[in-house]
């Protein structure tokens, strides 16, 4: 260390300190309840498209027509692209710890980039996968119930589908802008 | 296994008994409510242990130390940032502030160490690492190593910093009681 040069500093280091001290069984106690979050984390990111996918699954094998298994085939291979697709994009880095601030910096909004460009193109590996499945559906649907009723019913589940879809790509774009934000932040703080 | 936890334990109890305060004051430097500030020294610490699983000895166990003290102090700031609106400076701005002691004399040691702490929790992450570094006796390598930035900006934020204390501090400060 240099000698101090500055009476600040002195004052600085001399500052009264309480002395916290973690012992070794609290530190693994913290770190293991660190880790389980992340591990729930990751966890609950699959879990949903799993069990849909299994949903999916059971109507494959029990569905009596070709569209119908046709249907329940590409929604299943949509779950398993938009599965694949947030393994790729959006699961969380860990921070590397031991590197100096500046890269710690432009890792932290690399990330962020990351996540961003995640949710801000949405539409085309979370949403788009299902509407093959969906218009399959619909389609087998329409022959099999070849009646004006049912095609009325029809049209209000592909409109309550279609608002659903809007919704969710409001909401990431929204948080995409929200994102954008915390970008600019850190740039303004570098 | 074993051996490997036995030494991660070993070089957290060495950095904790001779960093602790360091890490402590560091802690205060980036967060002012007492109640986070004691969450945020725990994140630390937990931090350093966990990162010494890593450690390959290629730098100083002190410039270690204070990369990721420093890391996990600037995440928590950024994360805190939502929520505050405070806009963060850099010390080019602290430079120019006006003298502390134009008008009003630095009554005591304990109200010039608040005044120094509520400045410093201005600054930007880089800004804040550079002169707590500074005020930790780092000399200029040191503090290009632990932060990342060259020495020449090293040199001009430390030609800054002197500035701004002299200026805010030595004209009837700590120095003066």
């Amino acid at each position: 260390m240099n000698e101090l040069e500055n009476p600040v500093q002195k004052m600085w280091q001399d500052q009264p300190v309480e002395g916290i001290r973690m012992s070794a069984e609290m530190i693994h106690k913290r770190a293991a309840k660190f880790e389980r979050r992340i591990m729930w984390r990751n966890v609950r990111e699959y879990v949903a498209s799993l069990i849909a996918t299994v949903l999916f699954g059971y109507f494959l094998v029990t569905a009596r027509d070709v569209l119908s298994r046709v249907t329940f085939g590409l929604f299943i291979a949509a779950m398993v692209w938009i599965v694949f697709q947030l393994h790729r994009k959006g699961s969380a880095k860990r921070m590397p710890l031991g590197v100096d601030t500046l890269t710690s910096l432009r890792f932290y909004r690399a990330e962020l980039e990351r996540q961003r460009a995640a949710v801000a193109n949405v539409w085309s590996w979370y949403l788009a996968p299902m509407v093959p499945g969906f218009v399959v559906y619909t389609v087998g649907f329409a022959i099999r119930f070849p009646r004006p009723a049912a095609w009325a019913g029809l049209v209000l589940m592909d409109g309550m589908v279609t608002v659903m879809f809007f919704v969710i790509w409001k909401m990431n774009v929204r948080a995409a802008r929200c994102l954008q934000r915390m970008i600019d932040e850190l740039n303004a703080a570098e | 296994m074993g051996a490997v936890a036995s030494t991660q334990d070993e070089l957290y109890q060495d950095a904790a008994s001779l960093y602790g305060a360091a890490l402590e004051r560091l802690a205060r430097a980036y967060e002012a409510d007492p109640e986070i500030r004691r969450d945020l020294l725990q994140d630390i610490h937990i931090a350093l242990w966990r990162s010494f699983e890593g450690f390959d000895g290629r730098c100083s166990l002190r410039t270690w130390i204070y990369r990721v003290g420093h890391n996990v102090a600037a995440s928590h700031v950024l994360r805190q940032r939502r929520t505050r609106s405070q806009a963060l400076v850099g010390l080019e701005e602290l430079e120019n502030l006006p003298d502390a002691n134009s008008g009003q004399q630095v009554a005591d040691r304990s109200h010039a160490l608040n005044r120094l702490l509520s400045l410093i929790q201005r600054l930007k992450p880089l800004d804040r690492h550079v002169i707590l570094a500074y005020l930790e006796g780092l000399d200029a390598a040191s503090i290009a190593e632990t932060s990342g930035l060259s020495a020449g900006n090293i040199a001009t934020k430390i030609y800054r910093i002197k500035n701004m204390l002299v200026r805010q501090f030595q004209q009837g400060g700590p120095d003066h009681e």
